[in-house]
């Protein structure tokens, strides 16, 4: 009897395990992936084709500055022609897909160049996921003039960035800032226009007054700044068109400076020292109406809007040392966010109002760092002798600044880096460069 | 007066119950069996050892191999022509971009009269040459960030070393070798890093940034000696997987009782721990973890997540693919079945990531065990890059 209770009882421990067992696998095969590479994604770029003569330059130029701004990302990385087993020689032609893949080339962009008989540069292109096997979106045409090739190279490479990346582009945009020439001690400094990469440079002022902090509308037609052409800081705003400039209404004596818009276009916020207190106040640019929003013995500076222009973010000397503070864009009591060793400053808000990049100066050194609206999760990005002034790309990724070598023949120079801390680079300029502000897309 | 008779009673059943279970009640001892061992020759064998010389036989009964059977069907070829693709859409046409706007240029400033006189020019004395000391502490030449992230590093692999997923020997063809070995250039997984390294990580150097001497161009620095990737390093790349897997599965212990009741719990405990039991409906061995593993670390290697979005990389997918028998996605059957986390658009941007992961990892086959093919004809992968965003 013994014996048999107990061979039923190993019997139901036998069948009882494997069967609950087996009602949990069933199905397909799950697996669940949590780790994987940070790399460049390899693409290739065949020269554009020229679908005539007069575009033959043209379609090798374009095709190159578009894998110029691909490649300035850091985040792809172009497989040399030398490597393609085969070519792209017609706009129409079917992929073999299977050549691109055996070199590994995850995307493919093929292009085509024509210039019409009006002298106007059509430019059409496809963009391909080689190892799907399929078009990523549709073809698009580009047409405009031969002096805008560079602007449709950039469409071009905006539109296979936003693409693959799901983030928009911020190559067809441009940076304002401050050109500077001559020994430290007598510094020239004027205002000067680029593309983003450091092309087409042209120049918006001349040297015989300083200028300061330059800064874009939202639309990107107008530009604050600050000139000492009176004697003492000004604001000024310019249509970037015309080159027209007029100063904004302050009282005599008082000097306002470290001015930028609201999102709205039509509202700056700026500082304004008056009886030797700085604060922070807000203008309507059309009626010259100004509010005071801070009011404290300390200075206050670099004020920035959210990008929904509901807050304001700014530094401040109140606690003892420079910090950052959020307030209302009406004002009242500010939020302090940073709490970290060392002092902050020039905080400006991301365009995608998720991150706030600010300038800190810690143990002797310079940073550019990045944080959360509410201080969390600070993050350094670079580490020089001086760097300062972030500015945003017009897609929240990529942060531009100025950073000044040491010395005496120390000059200053615009740098990038992605808001992940890689690929930090010098942006060319000729000559010396600070101050950069970024504009929105171009329309 | 009764209780007693109930505790005797009691004790009695308790003390047959012990004696039962562990008095060996039901276990029969056996009389031990003499044994002697014996050995048996043949006929011819005496004869052999009794004549002392004997040539030994041919052996006749050896069955002679069976050639392999051809296969009647032609193995499929490995690469096969790409479907021809459908017609190309016509691009859309889409508005003129305004022409760059040209702003007009400050007013240009007066050409400055070049001063021309008779007099030559004084030379100015050339510069004293000055000794710049060296610096104290110089620090080695930083070697640019690996601009890969991987979950394990990977030391820089030689030059010439092409990249692949594992590190293999370069093998030169030996015409003395009595078996031909097919000739391979060496390859070595590329060089990672398993974080992202900002400039403000990095200790500064001492060295000073700028110099006005030597006016020559320096001699290039021999870069530091990278260690050769050895096959002792492949032990430390994801190949170790599976090894590190088969270590960490159980063993069934050996049966060292004969006892029903031990041996029925022992292989209930086993069928518990046994990773993956065979899915109802489904034939074969199940997968080990091991395998499951091996799958994983395979497609994780392909997955890159570089170029996502910050909210692609918030968005968790589930991606379904159907296998063919020889360990090949079928590209047709990729599909997205759900996703988590993040926007419509930013899932779009995961599944695509995901989808090249498993056709580029999966272009050569996965190594899958075939005799387990019902187990993974149908494989359903999440992908969750949670840990992969920046931090």
């Amino acid at each position: 009897m013994m014996k048999r209770l107990l061979t039923l009882l190993a019997a139901l421990l036998v069948f009882a395990v494997p069967a609950s067992k087996a009602v949990a696998q069933s199905g397909p095969l799950r697996i669940e992936i949590t780790e994987g590479v940070i790399e460049p994604l390899p693409f290739a770029n065949p020269a554009f084709v020229a679908e005539n003569a007069a575009a033959t330059e043209l379609a090798r130029n374009l095709s190159r500055v578009v894998s110029e701004d691909l490649i300035g990302t850091g985040l792809f990385r172009e497989i040399p022609s030398s490597a393609f087993i085969s070519q792209i020689t017609s706009f129409n032609s079917p992929v073999q897909f299977s050549d691109w893949r055996a070199i590994n080339a995850q995307a493919l962009i093929s292009g085509a160049v024509s210039v019409g008989s009006d002298g106007s540069v059509f430019v059409k292109f496809r963009l391909y996921d080689v190892f799907a096997g399929q078009e990523l979106g549709d073809g698009l045409q580009f047409n405009g003039t031969q002096a805008g090739w560079r602007r449709m190279a950039h469409k071009v490479a905006d539109a296979v960035y936003s693409r693959i990346t799901g983030e928009g582009g911020y190559f067809d945009s441009r940076v304002v800032y401050v050109a500077e020439s001559g020994p430290k001690d007598d510094r020239r400094k004027r205002l000067a226009i680029m593309d983003y990469d450091g092309a087409n440079v042209q120049f918006l002022t001349d040297s015989n007054a300083i200028v300061l902090a330059p800064r874009f509308s939202p639309t990107g037609d107008r530009i604050l700044y600050t000139s000492y052409e009176s004697g003492f800081p000004r604001i000024y705003v310019m249509d970037v068109a015309s080159v027209g400039r007029r100063a904004l209404p302050t009282l005599e004596g008082d000097m306002s400076f470290a001015p930028r818009f609201a999102p709205d276009g039509n509202t700056v916020v700026y500082s304004l020292t008056t009886g030797g207190n700085t604060d922070i106040y807000r203008m309507d640019i059309n009626s010259g109406n100004a509010t005071r929003l801070t009011s404290t013995p300390s200075i206050e500076t670099a004020p920035s809007f959210s990008p929904d222009g509901s807050r304001i973010v700014f530094e401040s000397d109140r606690s003892g040392t420079q910090q950052l503070y959020i307030m209302s864009a009406q004002g009242g009591e500010p939020q302090r966010i940073s709490f970290g060793q060392g002092r902050y400053g020039t905080p400006v808000w991301s365009p995608r109002g998720d991150l706030i990049a600010f300038t800190k100066q810690s143990k002797g050194r310079f940073h550019i760092g990045v944080m959360r609206t509410d201080g969390a999760e600070e993050r350094l990005l670079t580490a020089s002798f001086l760097d300062e002034g972030p500015t945003w790309a017009p897609n929240g990724r990529v942060i531009m600044f100025t950073r000044e070598s040491q010395g005496e023949t120390g000059t200053a120079s615009l740098y990038s880096v992605d808001i992940s801390g890689r690929n930090l680079k010098r942006i060319p300029t000729e000559g010396g460069a600070s101050d950069p502000a970024w504009s929105p897309l171009q329309r | 007066m009764v209780r007693i008779g109930y505790y005797i009673s009691g004790a009695g059943h308790i003390a047959l119950i012990l004696w039962v279970l562990f008095g060996g009640a039901f276990s029969s001892t056996r009389d031990p069996i003499e044994i002697t061992e014996v050995s048996v020759i043949s006929g011819a064998e005496f004869d052999a050892l009794m004549q002392g010389v004997q040539s030994p036989d041919a052996a006749t009964d050896v069955a002679m191999p069976v050639p392999p059977a051809e296969d009647e069907v032609a193995p499929a070829p490995e690469s096969q022509p790409d479907a021809p693709p459908p017609p190309p859409a016509e691009p859309q046409v889409t508005q003129t971009p305004p022409p760059d706007a040209a702003p007009q240029a400050a007013e240009a400033l007066p050409p400055v009269p070049a001063e021309v006189t008779d007099e030559a020019p004084e030379m100015a004395p050339p510069p004293e040459e000055t000794a710049v000391l060296a610096p104290d502490v110089s620090d080695r030449p930083v070697p640019r960030p690996a601009e890969r992230v991987a979950p394990e590093a990977v030391a820089a692999p030689e030059p010439d070393t092409q990249v692949a997923d594992t590190v293999t020997e370069e093998v030169v063809p030996d015409e003395a070798a009595e078996t031909p070995q097919e000739q391979a250039e060496s390859g070595a997984p590329e060089e990672a890093t398993t974080q992202i390294v900002t400039e403000a990580m990095q200790t500064p150097s001492a060295a000073p940034t700028s110099s006005i001497r030597p006016q020559q161009r320096p001699a290039r620095p021999t870069p530091a000696p990278t260690p050769a990737p050895t096959p002792e390093a492949v032990a430390e790349t994801p190949p170790e997987q599976p090894s590190q897997q088969a270590a960490q599965e159980p063993t069934p212990p050996a049966p060292s009782t004969a006892d029903a009741v031990n041996d029925a719990l022992r292989q209930a405990l086993t069928a518990d721990q046994t990773p993956s039991a065979a899915p109802s409906g489904q034939s074969g061995p199940p997968m080990t973890s091991g395998e499951r593993d091996a799958l994983r670390v395979a497609v994780q290697q392909c997955w890159n997540v570089g170029s996502l979005s910050s909210d692609a990389l918030r968005t968790t997918v589930v991606v379904a693919v159907s296998m063919s028998e020889d360990g090949h996605p079928q590209g047709e059957t990729l599909r997205m079945l759900s996703y988590e986390g993040g926007s419509a658009e930013s899932a779009r941007q995961a599944f695509e990531s995901a989808r090249r992961a498993i056709i580029r990892c999966g272009a050569n086959g996965f190594n899958l065990p075939r005799d387990k093919y019902a187990q993974w004809r149908d494989i359903e992968m999440t992908f969750n890059p949670e840990n992969m965003r920046i931090k």
